[in-house]
């Protein structure tokens, strides 16, 4: 699975960096990525609903976020 | 006799048996044809019922603060599966202005030309504009905590297909030329009327 880092990017560049990345990917491939963004956890968990992706999982690393996406 | 009445008419009433089944096999066909556009057709209404959420913008500002806040919510917009739409008008028109051009002027339009900012990485701001310190700091900021730069969001958005309509009375009123604008893919010289139609069927409208 590709780890995308967006970790030092402030709003909206985490979102617009994942819009492109699922592009990439087939129905049912998963992507993670890492962000430290304030607003990346309420963020990603719009954004995953809103578009009707999965958010297998979203946690908090200390330093980061790390969120993994499967794409519907 | 009888009999070769018969022969002869069985070949008949099998040739009519495989007519009715070939016209069955056909009025099939055509139904089946039919609903088949009728299912594209749905397909299609179905797909611009997903993509009517939409934003758009009246960019009325032209300071760097606001033209910020403008870019943010397009790029994160697009990003988000909507279709943006800006509308540019009077002092957004003027923000879009290249760093330098060369064009034929008025004298009215070259003095307008002299007061208005000279570019993307000109613009003021609308408060703390400190006499170009204020811009400077912010921009300092913004690449500090890793917040895109204008220039760096106009691009993400050209690649999103954040649509950008300019609106050519305010163009006219400035003494702005098409050549004098930074080039943007699609970009769309216009006026209220395209605006509105892009506009009303959208929830999300704002002037900035």
């Amino acid at each position: 699975m590709e780890t995308i880092d967006a970790r030092g990017k402030s709003c909206p560049l985490p979102i617009v960096i994942i819009a492109k990345a699922m592009k990439n990917l087939l129905p049912g491939q998963s992507i993670a990525i890492r962000a430290d963004d304030r607003a990346f956890p309420e963020d990603i968990r719009a954004w995953c609903r809103k578009m009707r992706q999965e958010l297998l999982s979203l946690e908090s690393k200390g330093a980061f976020f790390e969120a993994v996406i499967k794409k519907a | 006799m009888n009999q070769a009445a018969a022969r002869e008419a069985a070949p008949s009433a099998a040739s009519e048996r495989l007519l009715s089944l070939e016209r069955e096999v056909r009025a099939l066909a055509e139904r089946t044809l039919e609903h088949s556009s009728r299912l594209d057709s749905l397909a299609e209404v179905v797909r611009s019922a997903g993509q009517s959420e939409q934003l758009s913008m009246v960019v009325f500002s032209g300071s760097l603060d606001r033209l910020i806040a403008a870019f943010v919510l397009a790029t994160g917009a697009a990003a988000s599966g909507m279709r943006v739409s800006m509308f540019f008008t009077f002092w957004g028109t003027a923000a879009l202005r290249k760093d330098r051009a060369a064009v034929k002027k008025t004298l009215v339009e070259r003095m307008f030309g002299w007061m208005l900012p000279k570019g993307v990485r000109k613009l003021p701001l609308s408060q703390m504009n400190m006499a170009g310190g204020g811009p400077a700091m912010i921009r300092y900021v913004m690449k500090k905590k890793g917040v895109a730069s204008l220039e760096e969001m106009i691009a993400m958005s050209a690649d999103l297909g954040v649509e950008i309509n300019v609106c050519t009375m305010s163009m006219d009123l400035l003494g702005l030329k098409p050549e004098e604008l930074i080039d943007y893919p699609g970009r769309c010289f216009c006026g209220v009327a395209k605006f509105l139609e892009t506009a009303a069927p959208g929830k999300l409208t704002l002037f900035l």
